[in-house]
């Protein structure tokens, strides 16, 4: 069982001049989680499209399972499950009579009342699909993914829209599936989601992978961060130059300038140390003051601010 | 039953609840047949071909009906899927793309079949018809005939934007089919290169193939019909399935060419 899960190599695929995926490369292996993020437009949705059989490559290889998803579909089908960023529901079938229906589609498919029970919508099982909102569909859609107990289960935004309680028992669904030996691979614009599910990542950027690796990879070499609000009466400029920290940014954010530090190299608790005396000295109070860890956001935002200029 | 079996009856189960659902696409694909169905009524009495003007139109009907529950149903059913995007989710499941259309097909098919088995049954209950000469004769006609608009339904449904749209882009074909088929009024009436025309309209070799099996006569012969054996009325429609062939190729290149699994991006 070497053969991944997943393996796409050197993957194009173009609509007229656009290029929506420009040289993409890479593998899940099985029972992992892997994360797509990226902004809108990057290729995301594209390449999993092409992963699911719905596109073909325009060039380049793509394998789910040791098949081509597109040229071999009825092989790859049974075996995996899709949750799209946008897929339509018979609006006039209730809940149960869509995951019935559902059934009738799926080789050896859970049970009805197991599923609903599954997407936390068993008490929604005689409402007309039209009548759920956003994050109901969301989770139906869920469901209908698990239904066959896929080997690769493709989740595009699984989250999107939905309030922090359903997200959390979303993220819950998705860790049993991948405890389960569930392969994964998900597109999330919530850094969070990411965070907190995927073994690894990638970050797209205009077709291209910018940046990939587990979620510590990515965020080292990014530093920690020194967060507070630069103090009224005080020029940036007077600002100190602190230990293992590059010069300091400036954001103006509401009412007030913050102002934040990227210390590199574990020199945090350094840094710190001497900021703080720096401001004791000063009889200078700091707002908002935080020390964290560079997050997969501050990482993000440093792609897709380098990759636009 | 193997999977694919299985697969188009369980698709063909859901369209059927489905269309019981929206009353709109159930008054096409059910009512329209009814009222045409009902309005024969009053055309009873007058004589043409040597039949009754009401039966003789009857039995257009029973290819005409192909209009309502294949052709226009299939081009609402199959634009309505696209563009909210259903077709897309029945494409992720483990269903064959054949199944998944084929089910739908399979569906429309046997609505109209039933159609016209009660069709056959009021003309022979209110206007005088008799039972089908050759019921064999018709029955291929009428599958053929199916397979052609379900292809033509398929093509159309690629280039009709919304399922609104679809009533609009299916209705001249509609009324191709009633003028230039000889459902209205038989064709013998119109000048030989009109005739000749009118026998290229998709509909016009199945209502020439299930007259020629309903009445047992040549439904070709000028003036009085003659009487046909049971190969002979093979034999007198075998032009007409040439031309049933011609419009499965047409209705397959174009189906091939149109139809669109996903709406158009942008």
């Amino acid at each position: 069982m070497d053969e991944p899960a997943i393996r796409v190599t050197d993957l194009h695929r173009g609509y007229g001049d656009f290029e929506a995926v420009a040289g993409v490369s890479f593998e899940v292996g099985a029972g992992e989680l892997f994360a797509l993020l990226g902004t809108n437009g990057a290729g995301k949705t594209t390449t999993l499209e092409t992963l699911e059989g719905f596109q073909a490559a325009s060039s380049g290889t793509v394998r789910v399972l040791g098949h081509d998803p597109y040229r071999e579909r009825r092989a790859v089908r049974p075996q995996i499950g899709i949750m799209l960023q946008e897929g339509g529901f018979f609006a006039d079938l209730t809940v149960a009579e869509t995951v019935g229906h559902w059934r009738g589609f799926t080789r050896r498919p859970r049970g009805r009342d197991e599923t609903l029970a599954l997407a936390g919508l068993a008490d929604r099982a005689g409402v007309r699909v039209r009548q759920l909102s956003g994050g109901q569909k969301r989770r139906l859609d869920l469901a209908l993914a698990l239904l066959g107990r896929p080997r690769v289960l493709f989740l595009d935004e699984p989250t999107a829209g939905m309030d922090p309680e359903a997200r959390h028992a979303t993220w819950r669904i998705v860790r049993d599936v991948v405890a389960g030996g569930t392969t994964v691979l998900l597109t999330t614009h919530y850094l969070e989601e990411a965070e907190r599910l995927a073994d690894r990542l990638a970050m797209m950027h205009r077709g291209r992978i910018a940046l990939t690796g587990t979620v510590a990879d990515v965020l080292a070499g990014h530093g920690d961060r020194i967060v507070f609000t630069l103090p009224a009466a005080l020029p940036a400029a007077a600002l100190p130059p602190l230990p293992g920290g590059g010069p300091p940014g400036i954001t103006v954010d509401g009412g007030g300038a913050v102002v934040t530090y990227a210390v590199t190299g574990a020199r945090l608790q350094h840094a710190l140390h001497a900021l703080l005396r720096w401001a004791d000295e000063r009889d200078l109070a700091l707002e908002g003051l935080q020390a964290r860890s560079a997050s997969l956001e501050d990482v993000f935002l440093r792609t897709a601010e380098g990759a636009a200029l | 039953m193997n999977e694919t079996t299985t697969g188009l009856l369980r698709v063909a189960r859901l369209d059927l609840t489905l269309l019981w659902r929206n009353r709109n696409a159930l008054f096409t694909a059910t009512g329209l047949p009814v009222m045409f169905a009902v309005l024969l009524a009053p055309m009873r009495g007058e004589q043409a071909e040597g039949v009754d003007v009401a039966l003789l139109q009857g039995s257009g009907y029973l290819g005409f009906f192909l209009v309502f529950a294949v052709f226009m149903n299939l081009v609402t059913v199959f634009t309505a899927r696209r563009e909210d995007l259903t077709l897309k989710r029945l494409r992720g499941t483990a269903l064959a793309d054949g199944t998944i259309l084929g089910g739908s097909v399979l569906l429309a098919a046997v609505l109209y079949l039933v159609q016209a088995l009660g069709l056959l049954v009021v003309l022979a209950a209110s206007f005088g018809g008799r039972t089908p000469a050759d019921p064999l004769l018709m029955l291929t006609g009428m599958v053929l005939g199916a397979a052609v608009f379900a292809l033509l339904a398929l093509a159309l449904s690629g280039v009709t934007p919304t399922s609104e749209m679809a009533q609009l882009t299916a209705v001249p074909i509609m009324f191709l089919c009633m003028m230039g088929a000889g459902v209205m009024f038989p064709l013998q009436a119109l000048p030989q290169a009109a005739q000749e025309a009118a026998r290229w309209v998709p509909l016009s070799p199945v209502v020439e193939i299930v007259r020629t099996g309903y009445f047992g006569q040549d439904h070709f012969a000028h003036g009085t019909h003659p009487e046909v054996g049971f190969l002979g009325g093979w034999a007198a429609v075998a032009r007409s399935f040439a031309v049933l062939a011609v419009w499965l190729g047409i209705g397959r290149w174009l189906a091939a060419r149109w139809f669109r699994w996903e709406p158009r991006r942008g």
